[in-house]
C-alpha cells in the first residue's frame, strides 16, 4: 500500500509542494504587503547568495562583496514586492510564461521520480498490444518478372512459370529463372515484415505474409514489377512477453505517463476555476 | 506498357488485376490517377532477360550443386557471409532544440522527440503541424552545435546571468516573438558566431560550463534510451561549428561509443579554437583518455569560399606531411548534399559534366554560409567543392606522399527543427520557419552581395547510406570509418560499387553481385589493390537498384579524376550503363531519358528508366603511372521537386525561376588508385 502510494505522481507532487514550501519559508522573508512588512534576510539566504557567487567566480565572496550581494537582494525584494503590489507581474508575458514553465517543470519532475513495477509495465503492454506486436517473419524464395514491354504475354508466361516451378522440387536454382533483379536476393531467411517493406514496399510485404506455405504463388506486385514467391516458413506476429520488450515498454510507459500526468496536473488546477470565455462575434465580411 | 492494362483490370482477370495494380505501383501513380500514356511502349529492359526462363533451365530437375559460384558453400549461399549484406539509411547531421540557432529559430522539439520521429512515431512539429515519416530511419546522429549547447533555452528563459546583457536580452525577446523575428534572431546568432561577436556572458566558461555539461549528459542519456541494437541506432555526436568570417568549416564528430565514454569529455567547440588541427588534437586526446573512437564528417564545402580544401593550414602555412596524415586520419567523410545544397562540383569547374549544375547549385554559389566576407569567385572554386577536393588531394599526395583529402561521400540533412523529413512530398524544411505553409517558398533566408537566398533554394536532401554488417553503433561507425558509404539526394536507392582487376562482363549478370564484388576486388571507399601485371587496367562493378517506392533509374556514371604526366588534374565523366536502349550520338553523348513529370499535379510515372542497372566497366584511358580516383554517380529519371508538391497542396503559384522537377541521384565514396612508388 505504502509502496504504491509512493509511486503515485500526485503524492510526489504533494511532497514536492511541501518541500518547496519548506524551502520557501527558509529562504524567503515572510511575505507581507508592500510597504508594510519587514524584510528579514536569513542566514540560509545569505549562505545561498554566497554559494551562487562561488559557482560563478570559483571563489567565496569577500566581506564587501557579500554585503553588496545582500544589498542587491534587498533591493530586488523591495522592488519585487512593490511591483507585485502594483500588479506589474500580471501583464508581463515573460513573467507569466516563466511561471507557467516553472509549474510545468514541477509536474514533469514528479513523473521522473516514478519507477514502474512489473505489473504496471505488463498492464501497459497488454493495454497497448498493437504498439508492441512482434512482426510476422518469413523465409521465402522469389522470382522477379519485369512487366515492361510484355503486357500481352505476361499472364501466360506467369502461369507457365508457376507450373514449372511447382513441379521443380523444393530447391530449384533460381539463378536462372525470371528476369534479373540482381540486388535483391532470390531467397530471404527469417525476414520481418518491416524489413520486407523496406526492400519491396508495403504492398508486397503485406501480401507475402498472407501466402500459403510450400507452394509457388503470385504474381505479387512490388515497386520493381511482379514476383512469384514460395514461402518456406511463416511465423505469425504476436504479442511479446514483457521480458522480450522490456526497455521499449519502459520508455513508452514513461512517455505516456508524463503526458498523462501533465494533463491530469493541469486539469486538476484548471478545475479550481470557473472559466468564462466571451468570444467576440466574428467580423461581418 | 500501355494504358490498356487498366482496361483489362476492369474486365476482372485476376492475374492481370494484380499486374495492373503492380503497374500502377511501378508507375508511381496512385490508383486514382490514370497512368500517363508514354509515346511508345518502353521495350527491352537493359538488364531484363529476353525470355522469362533461360533455355537451359532444367525444369524438372533441381539445380546441380556447384552450378553457380556460391553453390559450393552449401545449400544456403548466405550462410557465413562476412561482408555487409544490406545498406542502412539515416541522418548524421541533425539539430534539436539543444542547438542555439535551431532553438532561436523556434525549434522546440528536444532529442527525445527527434528520436521518436526518426523511428517512425508521429510528433507535432514546432509550428504545430503533425509530422510522420513514410518510412522510418535506420539510424540518427543528433549533432547539436557544441557552441552554447543548450544555452539558448537559458537565454530565452532570461537566466539572470544572460538577461543583463542587452544583446542577449534582445535575442530573448526575438525568440519569444517567433515567426520572422525568430528567424532574424537566428540569422543574427549565426552571424555573431561567424564573426566572433557573441556576447561575453555566453562565452564565459564559468557561467556556461555547468549548464552545457548537464545538457550534454542529458543528451547522451536520451541516446542510450533510444539506441536499440539491431533495430535503430542512436549514435552519439555533435557539431564543431568553425565558421571564420562566415566561411563554413563545420565538422560533425561521431562517437563509436556509448554514454560511459562520451560523458568523460565535453565537446570541443569552435569557441576554443576554429582551427581544425586543434579539433583533431582533441579527438586524439579523447581516444587516449577513454579508449573510445571518433571520426569527423565535414559539410557544406560549397559555402566555405574555397577554404574547405585550401592548400594551406589554418595559420596560412603550406600543407605538411603531418597535416596530411592527421587530416586523412580524422576527416573520414564529407557530406556531398544536404538541405543547403550540393557540394559535388560547379559548372565552371566541370564544363563537360552535364549533371554539374542542375541540382542544388542555384543560390548556394552566391557566397559563403552567411553571404558575408566576399562573394564566391572562380578562383575560390577549385577548393570549394568535393570533386575539386579529391583532385587537390591527388596533387598533394604527389607532393607530400600522403593524400590529405582522402574522404568518402555521404549525404545528410542538417535540419534545425528536429525532423529528418526530407522526402519531396513530406518536406518539413531546414528550419521551423520553413515548415509547410503556403508562402514558405518565398521567405528570404539570407541576403548579401545584392543576392537573396530563398527557402525555395533549399533542398529536400539527403540521406547517409551505410553498408554495415548490422544496425549497431559499432558496425555503422566501422563502415563509415572504412568509407563504405554513399550519399543520396533523398532517394533510398541501393548502390554497390567495387573496383578490382578481374571483373568481367558476366559479373554484371550474376545473382550474387556482392559475392563477386568482394571476392574479386574492394568496395567503395577503398584503395585498389596493386595491379597484378603492368599491362592491366582496373575494372569496376557497379549495380544500382531503384528505391522500392521511388523513381526508376536513368543511368550510372563513373566519375574519374586523375593527375596527368604533366602534373595537371583532370576529370572525365563516363556513362557506363543506361535505361531504355538509348544510343549515344556521334559525339558519344547519351540522349536524355525523357520526362514524365506532370508539374500541375506533381506526379510522374515509371514508364521510362529501369528498376535496376548493373555494369562492369574497364577504364579505357588508364595509365599505370597516374594516380586516380573513381566514384559512381547514379541518376534517377525526372521527378517533381518539393516546390511542385507545395504548389499543388497549397494552391499557390511560384515564380518562374523556382525549379519544379529534378533528377535525384546517389554518389558513392571513391575508389583510389596509386602507382607503385
Amino acid at each position: 500500500m505504502l509502496k504504491s502510494l509512493l509511486r503515485e505522481p500526485l503524492v510526489h507532487f504533494l511532497l514536492l509542494g511541501a518541500a518547496l514550501f519548506v524551502l520557501d519559508v527558509r529562504l524567503r522573508p515572510a511575505a507581507a504587503p508592500a510597504g508594510t512588512g519587514e524584510i528579514v534576510v536569513s542566514e540560509a539566504r545569505i549562505r545561498n547568495l554566497a554559494q551562487n557567487f562561488r559557482r560563478t567566480w570559483q571563489r567565496p565572496p569577500t566581506r564587501e562583496e557579500l554585503e553588496g550581494l545582500v544589498e542587491a537582494h534587498i533591493r530586488e525584494e523591495v522592488l519585487y514586492r512593490e511591483a507585485v503590489a502594483l500588479g506589474l507581474d500580471r501583464d508581463d508575458t515573460i513573467i507569466r510564461r516563466r511561471l507557467q514553465q516553472k509549474m510545468e517543470f514541477i509536474s514533469e519532475e514528479a513523473v521522473a521520480l516514478a519507477q514502474p513495477t512489473d505489473e504496471e509495465l505488463d498492464a501497459y503492454l497488454k493495454a497497448n498490444a498493437d504498439k508492441f506486436r512482434m512482426e510476422p517473419n518469413a523465409t521465402f524464395s522469389q522470382v522477379y518478372l519485369d512487366p515492361r514491354g510484355r503486357a500481352a504475354t505476361l499472364e501466360t508466361e506467369v502461369k507457365r512459370l508457376l507450373d514449372t516451378l511447382n513441379r521443380a522440387g523444393p530447391a530449384p536454382d533460381l539463378a536462372k529463372v525470371g528476369d534479373r533483379l540482381l540486388l535483391l536476393e532470390p531467397r530471404y531467411q527469417d525476414i520481418s515484415q518491416g524489413e520486407l517493406t523496406r526492400l519491396f514496399g508495403t504492398e508486397f510485404a503485406e501480401a507475402l505474409v498472407k501466402q500459403p506455405v510450400g507452394k509457388w504463388m503470385g504474381p505479387i506486385p512490388s515497386g520493381y514489377g511482379v514476383h512469384l514467391v514460395r514461402v518456406e516458413t511463416l511465423t505469425p506476429g504476436g504479442a511479446p512477453t514483457l521480458d522480450q520488450v522490456r526497455p521499449l515498454v519502459e520508455r513508452e510507459w514513461a512517455n505516456a505517463r508524463r503526458q498523462e500526468f501533465s494533463k491530469a496536473f493541469y486539469d486538476r488546477l484548471r478545475a479550481k476555476y470557473a472559466i468564462m470565455v466571451r468570444m467576440p462575434e466574428p467580423a461581418k465580411p | 506498357m500501355k494504358v490498356s492494362h487498366m482496361n483489362t483490370y476492369k474486365q476482372g482477370s485476376m492475374v492481370l488485376g494484380a499486374l495492373a495494380t503492380a503497374l500502377v505501383v511501378a508507375l508511381g501513380a496512385s490508383p486514382q490517377t490514370p497512368a500517363q500514356q508514354p509515346p511508345a511502349a518502353a521495350e527491352g529492359a537493359d538488364v531484363g532477360a529476353k525470355g522469362l526462363v533461360d533455355d537451359d533451365y532444367g525444369a524438372e530437375t533441381p539445380a546441380t550443386p556447384g552450378a553457380a559460384v556460391t553453390r559450393a558453400k552449401g545449400y544456403s549461399p548466405y550462410a557465413g557471409r562476412k561482408y555487409p549484406t544490406r545498406v542502412f539509411f539515416g541522418d548524421t547531421h541533425h539539430h534539436t532544440s539543444n542547438s542555439g540557432d535551431g532553438f532561436a529559430a523556434g525549434d522546440r522539439l528536444d532529442p527525445e522527440q527527434a528520436y521518436r520521429f526518426a523511428r517512425g512515431e508521429e510528433v507535432v512539429s514546432s509550428t504545430g503541424v503533425p509530422a510522420k515519416l513514410a518510412r522510418p530511419l535506420d539510424f540518427l546522429v543528433i549533432s547539436d552545435h557544441a557552441e552554447g549547447l543548450g544555452l539558448m533555452t537559458q537565454v530565452y528563459e532570461g537566466n539572470p546571468a544572460f538577461a543583463s546583457d542587452p544583446t542577449l536580452a534582445r535575442w530573448s525577446q526575438g525568440m519569444k516573438a517567433g515567426g520572422k523575428e525568430a528567424a532574424t534572431t537566428q540569422n543574427e546568432i549565426t552571424k555573431a558566431q561567424a564573426m566572433g561577436t557573441l556576447p561575453d556572458p555566453i562565452k564565459d566558461p564559468k557561467i556556461v560550463g555547468p549548464i552545457m555539461k548537464s545538457v550534454w549528459q542529458q543528451y547522451t542519456a536520451t541516446a542510450e534510451k533510444y539506441n536499440e541494437p539491431g533495430r535503430f541506432t542512436a549514435m552519439i555526436g555533435y557539431e564543431w561549428t568553425s565558421v571564420p568570417k562566415g566561411n563554413n568549416l563545420h565538422r560533425n564528430v561521431l562517437f563509436r561509443d556509448g554514454k560511459d565514454k562520451a560523458d568523460q569529455v565535453f565537446p570541443f567547440s569552435s569557441w576554443q579554437s576554429e582551427d581544425p588541427e586543434k579539433l583533431w588534437a582533441w579527438m586524439e586526446g579523447y581516444e587516449k583518455k577513454t579508449g573510445g573512437k571518433l571520426l569527423a564528417i565535414a559539410h557544406n564545402a560549397n559555402l566555405s569560399n574555397g577554404r574547405m580544401f585550401e592548400l594551406v593550414d589554418f595559420g596560412g602555412k603550406p600543407l605538411s606531411k603531418g597535416y596530411a596524415e592527421r587530416r586523412a586520419r580524422w576527416e573520414t567523410l564529407q557530406e556531398i548534399i544536404q538541405t543547403k545544397g550540393n557540394s559535388e562540383t560547379h559548372p565552371l569547374l566541370s564544363p563537360t559534366d552535364e549533371f554539374a549544375g542542375d541540382l542544388g547549385i542555384a543560390g548556394w554559389e552566391y557566397g559563403n554560409l552567411t553571404l558575408t566576407d566576399k562573394p564566391l569567385s572562380p578562383e575560390m572554386m577549385p577548393t570549394n567543392y568535393l570533386r575539386g577536393g579529391l583532385l587537390r588531394g591527388l596533387e598533394q599526395e604527389q607532393k607530400l606522399g600522403v593524400n590529405p583529402f582522402k574522404f568518402g561521400l555521404i549525404g545528410s540533412t542538417d535540419v534545425h527543427n528536429s525532423l529528418t523529413a526530407i522526402d519531396e512530398d513530406n518536406f518539413f524544411g531546414k528550419l521551423p520557419i520553413q515548415e509547410p505553409s503556403p508562402d514558405r517558398w518565398e521567405h528570404v533566408s539570407k541576403e548579401g552581395f545584392g543576392k537573396k537566398r530563398y527557402t525555395w533554394h533549399y533542398m529536400a536532401a539527403g540521406y547517409a547510406a551505410v553498408w554495415a554488417t548490422e544496425n549497431t553503433r559499432e558496425a555503422l561507425w566501422d563502415a563509415m570509418k572504412r568509407k563504405e558509404t554513399y550519399g543520396t539526394s533523398g532517394t533510398r536507392m541501393t548502390v554497390r560499387f567495387f573496383g578490382g582487376w578481374d571483373y568481367v562482363a558476366d559479373d554484371a549478370r550474376t545473382r550474387y553481385i556482392a559475392d563477386v564484388g568482394y571476392g574479386k576486388g574492394v568496395p567503395m571507399g577503398s584503395d585498389l589493390t596493386p595491379a597484378p601485371a603492368a599491362d592491366r587496367e582496373p575494372t569496376f562493378l557497379v549495380a544500382a537498384l531503384k528505391d522500392p517506392v521511388g523513381a526508376n533509374l536513368d543511368r550510372i556514371q563513373l566519375v574519374k579524376g586523375w593527375v596527368d604526366a604533366s602534373g595537371k588534374a583532370q576529370e572525365k565523366i563516363y556513362d557506363i550503363t543506361w535505361s531504355d536502349n538509348r544510343k549515344p550520338d556521334k559525339d558519344g553523348k547519351l540522349p536524355p531519358v525523357g520526362d514524365t513529370v506532370d508539374v500541375e499535379r506533381a506526379t510522374w510515372t515509371n514508364t521510362i528508366g529501369a528498376p535496376e542497372l548493373v555494369a562492369v566497366w574497364k577504364d579505357p584511358e588508364f595509365k599505370p603511372s597516374e594516380r586516380a580516383f573513381y566514384y559512381a554517380r547514379v541518376i534517377e529519371i525526372p521527378t517533381p521537386r518539393w516546390t511542385a508538391y507545395d504548389q499543388v497542396r497549397f494552391g499557390v503559384k511560384m515564380s518562374p525561376e523556382v525549379p519544379m522537377k529534378h533528377q535525384e541521384r546517389a554518389w558513392t565514396s571513391p575508389i583510389w588508385y596509386s602507382p607503385k612508388s
